[in-house]
């Protein structure tokens, strides 16, 4: 469990006026404050590295198009992260419609390069797979806070549910995976 | 005995990916700037203030047009169906200028009320409503610059009224949603 600062510190109010005016350099620094973070959350939602280009710049958009209507009462990085993960679930639909209308496989599209823990890489596939039959917002939980190091709070605040919610689902979440991955080799 | 949740976490912390993306930001600029011209053609289309309701004001904008189009009498010699595509008078021409500017006025009123609930919706239903509203604000667009090129074109006129129709219908199923969203 992630122990440090809350990832997404509070915006800096000549950001947000910036981005409220629609002045590109604001969003080129929001870009790069998150963008890293926003397309490794994309990835393991879509499972494509071109899928989740694509969401982080859908997310840019609706965050230009909505920024008039944005309150303040959420964190600008929190909201932003909000819109990100609906337009991950937008375009994964999308493609699932299309896969299903046209019988294509999609072949995976790794990024160039990931961040891996060679120790633990089996464990790492087999984990992947097991995400992949989860249910999306036991999914979401899951990625927010043990893949990007989320607090429940920001999780919360991201996916619009309560922080008691976002533990349970959490804590559903690493059931059904102790229960997909099964018991580790030489241990039973 | 299954693995831990410190295992699985361990494990976890492995799927963060980064990769570089040396297009990705030119690309998202290139969409804000793209979305900020579109913005700013809508502004110029909707610039006056309200006024008459919408219905109302395309209900008399509709009569102007037909009236001008079928009660004044085609110059002699002109066949009926002819006389329909004729250019317009500038007497007639001023009245249906007048009663237009009243209907997207009206528009323009139920716009402001619709149009931050489409801005801050995320649902398909909502973002296929600021599609199809981004595809009429280009259609309206394109086809007033075909009328600034020829203002009598009564045809033109009456196509650039359909498209009004389209977008105040479009708005008012917007509003009714988002009022069943509640």
């Amino acid at each position: 469990m992630p122990d440090g600062d809350e990832v997404v510190s509070a915006a800096d109010p000549d950001l947000v006026e910036g981005c409220r005016r629609g002045e590109l350099s604001a969003f080129e620094e929001l870009y790069r404050s998150h963008g890293t973070r926003m397309k490794s959350l994309a990835y393991n939602i879509l499972g494509s590295a071109a899928d989740a280009e694509d969401a982080v710049q859908e997310a840019f958009l609706r965050v230009y198009r909505g920024m008039a209507a944005f309150k303040g009462t959420a964190r600008l990085s929190t909201w932003m992260y909000r819109i990100l993960v609906n337009a991950c679930h937008d375009i994964g639909r999308q493609r699932r419609r299309r896969r299903d209308e046209t019988g294509l496989v999609p072949e995976e599209q790794m990024p160039p390069a990931a961040a891996h823990a060679p120790a633990d890489a089996p464990l790492r596939v087999a984990l992947e797979k097991a995400l992949a039959a989860l249910r999306p917002r036991h999914r979401d939980v899951f990625l927010l806070f043990e893949v990007e190091g989320f607090r429940h709070r920001e999780i919360a605040e991201i996916l619009d549910i309560a922080e008691g919610t976002s533990k349970a689902l959490l804590f559903e979440a690493r059931r059904e995976l102790q229960s997909a991955l099964g018991a580790p080799r030489g241990r039973t | 005995m299954s693995y831990t949740d410190e295992e699985i976490s361990r494990a976890a912390r492995g799927l963060r990916r980064e990769w570089e993306s040396p297009q990705l930001w030119p690309r998202i600029r290139t969409s804000l700037a793209a979305e900020a011209a579109r913005v700013e053609r809508r502004r110029a289309l909707f610039r006056a203030p309200a006024g008459m309701t919408a219905a109302a004001a395309a209900a008399v904008l509709a009569l102007a047009l037909t009236a001008v189009l079928r009660l004044r009498p085609p110059p002699a010699g002109i066949p009926p169906a002819e006389a329909q595509r004729r250019l317009l008078s500038e007497n007639a021409l001023r009245d249906v200028e007048r009663t237009e500017a009243d209907y997207v006025r009206s528009i323009e009123a139920l716009a402001r009320t619709a149009e931050p609930r489409v801005e801050e919706a995320d649902s398909p239903l909502m973002m296929s409503y600021r599609e199809k509203l981004l595809l009429l604000d280009g259609a309206i667009a394109e086809c007033r610059a075909r009328i600034d090129r020829n203002r009598f074109n009564a045809r033109l006129r009456r196509e650039l009224l359909s498209l009004y129709q389209q977008k105040e219908r479009t708005l008012q199923q917007v509003v009714k949603e988002d009022a069943h969203a509640l």
